[in-house]
Parts: structure tokens; C-alpha cells; sequence
């Protein structure tokens, strides 16, 4: 080989490697590259548009048998249809379809019946015990009944799936007698149905004995509205109605999911047709399909709250910010509003505290507001007139247009004289300095929560030490999380997120941002549909017409 | 001829160790996997563990040594997004990126040579400034842009082919010339420069001298000699497009290996990217290895050892 050749060969696989490492989460990077600059006046006429054809969906008569075929695609390549191994929302979003849980969240986050009839927890609330529906059985005819939930529950426990700490809530599940079963927790835990409710998805148990891991991955089976059809790996997953459903057989025939990664072909695929459902759209490209003929945008807060964190564990000790003055001036000096519209077109909210709309305990606290007068005021307070300097980090391509929320927030700190330094890292890096607490006492994140509360992301986000991803320690507030984790009422629990929320807001351990609106497109045809903020989707109701 | 193959032979495993050994630090570089596949609210104890079972806190030099053997027996692990084995995952869909490749190949070699040769045998003329246009328009437009443009006129507008997916025969269209179109610029001006150049040689000017009819000057001393900087172009860019079609297979959601790999970096997913970037390199490799012996079998002074 002449040595030409020879490296011609080597730079093409030095190039090849290069675009290995180069490619990092394409999708956001295209979203960001639509820029469109719009009039508010077209905005809000075309608002006023949508909001009215969503009104339509009660007028059209659901089919009486199974009809149809609705194609939904999805963003990223399930991992596992088994629910435990489920690596990410587009994945269990897509596996609850086949499966069911004891219990079930329904709108405004309460826990509604599904394959417990009623459930009675103990007065301690160490002990819950359910009580089982009798007619329901698995898509394969075996019975579900109290042995099924104590074999799912050993099953995971026993495994070493990521997820397997969902269940691991409970220290035993045992049978009381053939419909009856009882969860004995190691400490009152309010959260134990909603982690039920989103976590113990049922299998057939002698189904799993007789094929095994591997051939329940191939082939799953619950029993949920619809049933395991084909997966053709990175192409689509086919499932068909449940025509024994203990509810009824759902109204759709055929349920067909298709991975479509890229946005820009998502939203072409859902003006041809081709699809019925896309998700995670962009405010831009969910503006470009207003109007179009057949397609309706439907939009929704989601329950993920965007924030420029404190540091008061490792590199935030010595800072200015260790003072509660200097943290509500910064929070007052940022303009949220403007750069909500500045940015997203208007299509999100302003975090109020760090519960998100349609929380336990949402609404306790107003967004501090922008005021860079009393932000000045509370500077001077603390003995900071001239403000002071301060490094500040963000990921690099991870969230929609963060790289210059960052921006402009370097710039409203500016104003009222804190000199922040800003650096955007790739976001794997970001991630790995975030778990070891070694980034700058500024740093910018979003987090998520399910299950209808914000408990998750507050323990996440503030545990100190023992939490991965958290910067920020306060006594007060882990008394108050204790608290909420044991108490089982809701009204009390509600209560007590508003006063953790009034203390975060006097001593507030975040900069308070956003919580955007997610966008889906789906065709006309598709009634019934409506989202959950946490992306969570029910198909039972939906039935698509004309055909 | 024998020995020429050895050597060539050698020299290929000698770059695929190459190639195990960047693979193996470049994916290292990019950060930690552990952070990113435990959920957020995991403690650090859990992720402490999670990177403990799978061996990311071995030393590094134990983490080589069982990827190399691993390697060799094609065992590369369990992807650690899908949990089962990432070889057979990456096999799997070699079938939809031969297809893609395969076509785009047909169509970049079906139009690009006989363009080429009109063009050399007659420069200057409309169909060479039309290949020529072609040539300079396939190498210089970016491959995503033209596939989102694409989609947007013939998939959304005019409802000529599906946007995405591999459904039927016509969702290999779109795909195959966004990702044939660069490689038949290059073959549509490398044929025409061959041709134009060995026109003016001296064996040319005999064979006119000897009274050689002109269709036999062209089929037996020009292709032949034009054949062989075809060959190994073709040969070099057929590798190339099945290991460099990430973003095509991406844009059109073709399940084959490119749009693996795509995801596959985003999870931080090591043995299968991994997987991925050394199956595609053998397979790039074992190309220049089968191009070399076409070269040997049509140039006679390769063979006899020159």
C-alpha cells in the first residue's frame, strides 16, 4: 500500500472518530438553529385559534369496537418494554400501554383505583393493604390476583435493574389471601402510591417463569388496553387492542410507535399523514404548523423546573452568596418575564418557588418579580453597594435555548454591579463536575418530578451530601421534607410544601426561572388525546375517526 | 502477488488494533457513563455501585485488556442502554445501512461514470458543463441541509415519498441521493480527468497510429486504465457511506447503524458505540482490503510486484 493510501485510510478514520465524539444531542442543536422573529399580534391571534379547536373533541362518537390505527412517534429508542428496566419517559410512557398498576394518578395528581378496587393504609402508615379486583386477567389468560403482585414485587426487588429502588419502598408484600395483598413499608412514606402508581407495572408471572428474561424482553405481555404485537428494533412497536380489558376493550385497533429522532422530520411527518401523534416539539415548530390543514397543536405546562443553583456545600463557602439578602437580590435582579418572551416566544411560566403548576402545594408563593431597586437595596443591606465578582456555570447543549438564558441572566446581574463569569461546558462534563459538587457557586439546571408532587426534585435538588446532583444543605428544609414524607393526608402535605415554599422564598437556595410548555402535534382525526405534564399519555379513551 | 495480499493482509490487523485502541480512550474522554444512566435522584452511593458492577472503576489497563479480548471473540459487552449484547444489536442493522449505501452507491456509479466519460471524451460540450455543474453541486451542498429540503418538497409538498422510516421500496429513495449525490461528483470529475488525461498519452497516440478502430482504443486502452483510480475511489467512499451516513440515517429515522451510533453517543452508551465504531471500521477496512485486490487482478503492475 502506498503510504498515500495508507493515510488517506488513517485520516478517514481519524475523522470518523472525530465525528463519533462530535455528534452529541443533535435535536436540541436544530431546534436552536430556527430563528424566528414574529409579531405578537400574529402570536396571539393564532393562539385564540388552538384553544378553540381543542374545544371540538366531545362532539365526535367514539366507535363501539376496536377501530383504526393510530401511529404515535416517538422521540428516542425504547430501551425495554419491560417497565423496570425502562431507561426513559418516551420508553415507560410507551410500555404503560400494555401494563397496569394497583393504583393510578389521575388528574390534579390524586391516586385513583386501577387493579386494587380500594386500598387502606395502617395508622402508623407502615402498612398498606390492598384490596384486588377479581375479573381482571393477563393478555395470555392467566388470572392476576394477590400471588401476581408478590411475585412482580420479588421479581424486582430481587433484580438489579437501575429502577429496582422503586420497589425496594417496600421491605415485604405478602398475600393475605387470594385477592388481598399487603406492602409493609420501613418508614411512612406519603409517596408510596404515587411510586406504586407509577412504578408497578404487573407481568404474568407464569408466563415470565416459562420464557425467561430474555424472552419476556422479546415478547412483553401485562394487563393493560393493549397488546404486544412485533418490535422491529429502530423501526416500530406494534400493539393491538385488549379486547378482554377489565375496563372495556379500547377504541383504537391497532397502536403503532415509530421512533423519529429528528424533530424537523417529525414535524414533516405529521403534515403528510404519516403519523398521528409527534411530541417534543419546539415553540418554532410547533408556531410553523399552526394553521396547517389536519394537524392541531395542543400544549401544556411541564412539571420541570429550570434554576441557577447556589453552592453552600464546597465552592460557594466563602462567597457572598452564603448570605439569604444577597440571594434575593439576585433573584429579584433577574428579569424572568422578559426573557420568557425574549426567548420562548412567551411559552412558559414563571417558576413560582420550586414546585411546578399542577403540584401538591403549587400556588403557596408569587415569583419574587423583577425589581432591580430592591435588588440594589438588599445588596447595600448586606454590605455589598458595589456588588462583587462570582463564577457561574451552564450546560452546553442539554436544555432549549439555556446557553442564553445564561447569557442574559450574566447580563441582569451585571446591572445591579455582581460581576458573574460565565462558562458554558459540553453537558457530560457538566454532569460529571455537578455529581462531584465541583462546580462555581452559580450553576444553571433544570429538574423533573412524576408522580404529581415535587417531592423528588426538592430532596434531589437540596439533600446536600447525600444527594447526587445537590449543592445546597438547610436543616430547616430537611425537617420540613421529613415532615412531608410523613404525613399521609394531602391537604396537610399541601400544607406544608406551602411553608417550605414561603421559607425558600426567604432564604431561597435558587434563582428561580422557568417551567416550560411542552408542544404535540396531533392529526384531527385523533380524538380523546390528552397529556399529563409529566408526558404520561393514556390511549384507553382515544379513538381516531374517518375510518 | 501472494506475498502482496499477505502484507496487505497484515497491514489491515495492524490498523484495526489501531482503531481498538482510539476507540477505547475517545469514548473514555467524553465523560462519566455512571452519572448519566442513573436517574438523577439516585444517592451517590447508588451510582458509586452501579459504576463498581460495571467495571468503570477498574484501572484502565484492565478495562483495555478485557475490551481487547472481548473484542477479538466479538464480544463487546451488554449495552448498557439496552441491556443485551451490543454486538448482535449493531449486526442487526447492517441490512438497512448495506441497503442505503448499497443504493446510494448504484446511483452515484450509474450516473457519475457515464457523465465522466461523455464529459472526458467531449469537453466542452452541454453534457459535460451539465455533469460538471452536477459534480461541483453534489460536492458542495451539506447532506443535511439537502435532506430537510427534500423532505419539506417531495415528502410534505408534493407526497412523492415517505418522510421517514423503511417501509416500502420508495423510502429508499430520498435517502440513497442526499447520501449518494457527493460521491457521484467525485466520480463524475475523477472519470472525466482520467479520461482527458490518458487521451493526451503516448500508448494512446500509437494505438491511433497502429489504425486501432477508435471503439476499440476506447474500451481496451482508455476504460481499462480509467478503471483502476475508479475502482479504489469507488471502493474508499462505498466504506465511507456506510460508516458516514450518521446524519442521514438520523434525519430520515432509517433503523441502521448510523442513526445507532447517534443515539448511542447521546446515552454515553460505551460498549455499543464502541461496537459500532469497530464493526464499521473492520467493515471499512476489509473494503480497502478487497479494493487493493481488484487493483491487482486489473493492473497488471501491481501484480507482478512493482
Amino acid at each position: 500500500m502506498s503510504p498515500k493510501r495508507f493515510w488517506i485510510i488513517i485520516s478517514l478514520l481519524v475523522i470518523s472518530m472525530l465525528a463519533l465524539v462530535a455528534c452529541q444531542p443533535t435535536e436540541v442543536i436544530v431546534e436552536k438553529e430556527v430563528i424566528v422573529t414574529q409579531e405578537v399580534e400574529v402570536e396571539v391571534e393564532k393562539e385564540v385559534i388552538v384553544e378553540k379547536e381543542v374545544e371540538v373533541i366531545v362532539e365526535v362518537e367514539a366507535p363501539e369496537v376496536p377501530t383504526g390505527t393510530l401511529v404515535r412517534a416517538i422521540s428516542t429508542f425504547p430501551n425495554a418494554l419491560d417497565h423496570p428496566q425502562a431507561a426513559e419517559r418516551q420508553a415507560s410512557t410507551t410500555d404503560w400501554q400494555m401494563y397496569d398498576s394497583l393504583v393510578w394518578t389521575g388528574v390534579g395528581g390524586t391516586i385513583v383505583p386501577q387493579l386494587a378496587d380500594s386500598w387502606e393504609a395502617s395508622d402508623d402508615g407502615l402498612e398498606y393493604t390492598f384490596y384486588l379486583r377479581e375479573d381482571v386477567v393477563f393478555h395470555n389468560g392467566e388470572p392476576f390476583n394477590a400471588d401476581a403482585v408478590v411475585f412482580n414485587w420479588e421479581r424486582v426487588v430481587a433484580s438489579d435493574f437501575e429502577y429496582a429502588y422503586h420497589w425496594q419502598t417496600a421491605i415485604a408484600v405478602e398475600a393475605v389471601d387470594e385477592y388481598t395483598v399487603k406492602a409493609t413499608l420501613e418508614a411512612p412514606n406519603a409517596l408510596f402510591l404515587s411510586t406504586v402508581a407509577d412504578n408497578w407495572a404487573m407481568i404474568p408471572p407464569g408466563y415470565f417463569e416459562e420464557v425467561g428474561q430474555d424472552g419476556f424482553n422479546e415478547h412483553p405481555m401485562g394487563t393493560g388496553p393493549f397488546k404486544f404485537v412485533e418490535w422491529e428494533k429502530g423501526d416500530h412497536i406494534t400493539m393491538e387492542a385488549n379486547l378482554d380489558y377489565w375496563r372495556g376493550a379500547p377504541k383504537i385497533e391497532t397502536v403503532v410507535f415509530r421512533p423519529i429522532p429528528e424533530s424537523a422530520t417529525r414535524v414533516a411527518a405529521i403534515q403528510t399523514g404519516e403519523v398521528d401523534i409527534v411530541t417534543r416539539l419546539s415553540a418554532e415548530e410547533a408556531q410553523s404548523l399552526m394553521g396547517v390543514e389536519n394537524v392541531k397543536i395542543i400544549k401544556y405546562p411541564v412539571a420541570r423546573i429550570y434554576y441557577i443553583a447556589f453552592n453552600n456545600l464546597t465552592t460557594g463557602l466563602e462567597q457572598p452568596t452564603m448570605d439569604a439578602k444577597v440571594r434575593q437580590a439576585m433573584n429579584y435582579a433577574v428579569d424572568v418575564d422578559t426573557i420568557i418572551d425574549a426567548l420562548f416566544d412567551g411559552f412558559a411560566e414563571p417558576a413560582s418557588g420550586y414546585v411546578a403548576s399542577g403540584e401538591l402545594g403549587y400556588g403557596a408563593v408569587q415569583p419574587f418579580g423583577y425589581d432591580p431597586t430592591k435588588a440594589l437595596d438588599l445588596l447595600t443591606e448586606a454590605g455589598y453597594p458595589d456588588g462583587f465578582a462570582i463564577d457561574m456555570a451552564c450546560p452546553a447543549g442539554a436544555y432549549t435555548h439555556f446557553e442564553e438564558v445564561c447569557e442574559a441572566i450574566v447580563g441582569y446581574l451585571s446591572d445591579v454591579g455582581i460581576d458573574v463569569t460565565l462558562e458554558i461546558m459540553e453537558s457530560g462534563q457538566y454532569w460529571d463536575m455537578e455529581a462531584n459538587k465541583e462546580l462555581p457557586p452559580l450553576f444553571g439546571d433544570s429538574w423533573s418530578a412524576t408522580g404529581g408532587e415535587a417531592f423528588r426534585r426538592l430532596t434531589g435538588a437540596l439533600g446536600g451530601f447525600d444527594a447526587s446532583y445537590s449543592a445546597w444543605s438547610d436543616p430547616e428544609i430537611d425537617r420540613l421534607l421529613a415532615e412531608i414524607q410523613a404525613t399521609p393526608d394531602q391537604d396537610e402535605r399541601a400544607a406544608l410544601y406551602g411553608e417550605l415554599q414561603e421559607y425558600m422564598q426567604e432564604d431561597p437556595p435558587f434563582i428561580y426561572l422557568y417551567q416550560p410548555v411542552a408542544f404535540e402535534a396531533i392529526n384531527t382525526r385523533v380524538q380523546g388525546y390528552s397529556p399529563f405534564p409529566a408526558e404520561t399519555y393514556d390511549l384507553f379513551d382515544v379513538f381516531v375517526v374517518g375510518e | 502477488m501472494q506475498r502482496y495480499f499477505i502484507s496487505r493482509l497484515v497491514q489491515s490487523v495492524l490498523l484495526l488494533f489501531g482503531v481498538l485502541l482510539l476507540v477505547f480512550i475517545m469514548v473514555r474522554v467524553t465523560g462519566d457513563p455512571a452519572t448519566l444512566m442513573m436517574p438523577r435522584e439516585a444517592s451517590p452511593e447508588d451510582v458509586e455501585a452501579f459504576r463498581e458492577k460495571m467495571g468503570f472503576n477498574d484501572p484502565t489497563l484492565v478495562q483495555f485488556g478485557r475490551f481487547i479480548s472481548g473484542a477479538i471473540t466479538g464480544d463487546f459487552g451488554n449495552s448498557l442502554h439496552f441491556k443485551t449484547p451490543a454486538m448482535p444489536m449493531v449486526v442487526g442493522r447492517l441490512p438497512a445501512t448495506v441497503q442505503l449505501a448499497l443504493t446510494g452507491l448504484v446511483f452515484a456509479v450509474v450516473v457519475g461514470i457515464p457523465l465522466g466519460l461523455v464529459g472526458g471524451f467531449n469537453p466542452g460540450s452541454v453534457i459535460d458543463n451539465i455533469g460538471r455543474f452536477l459534480a461541483l453541486l453534489g460536492q458542495s451542498v451539506p447532506n443535511f441541509w439537502l435532506a430537510l429540503i427534500m423532505i419539506l418538497y417531495f415528502a410534505v409538498r408534493l407526497q412523492w415519498f415517505p418522510s421517514f422510516g423503511r417501509d416500502e421500496w420508495k423510502s429508499v429513495i430520498m435517502p440513497a441521493f442526499v447520501l449518494g449525490l457527493p460521491v457521484m461528483g467525485q466520480i463524475v470529475r475523477l472519470t472525466r480527468s482520467a479520461v482527458l488525461e490518458i487521451r493526451g498519452e503516448d500508448f494512446i497516440r500509437t494505438a491511433h497510429s497502429k489504425g486501432l478502430m477508435l471503439r476499440t482504443i476506447y474500451t481496451k486502452h482508455v476504460l481499462r486504465n480509467v478503471a483502476i483510480p475508479l475502482v479504489s475511489v469507488i471502493g474508499v467512499q462505498f466504506g465511507y457511506m456506510l460508516g458516514g451516513s450518521i446524519y442521514i440515517e438520523f434525519i430520515f429515522s432509517w433503523p441502521g447503524m448510523g442513526q445507532l451510533l447517534q443515539q448511542s453517543i447521546g446515552w454515553r452508551d460505551f460498549p455499543l458505540v464502541q461496537a459500532l465504531a469497530v464493526f464499521t471500521s473492520a467493515v471499512v477496512l476489509g473494503l480497502n482490503l478487497l479494493t487493493d485486490m481488484a487493483y491487482a487482478i486489473i493492473d497488471p503492475r501491481i501484480r507482478y510486484g512493482k
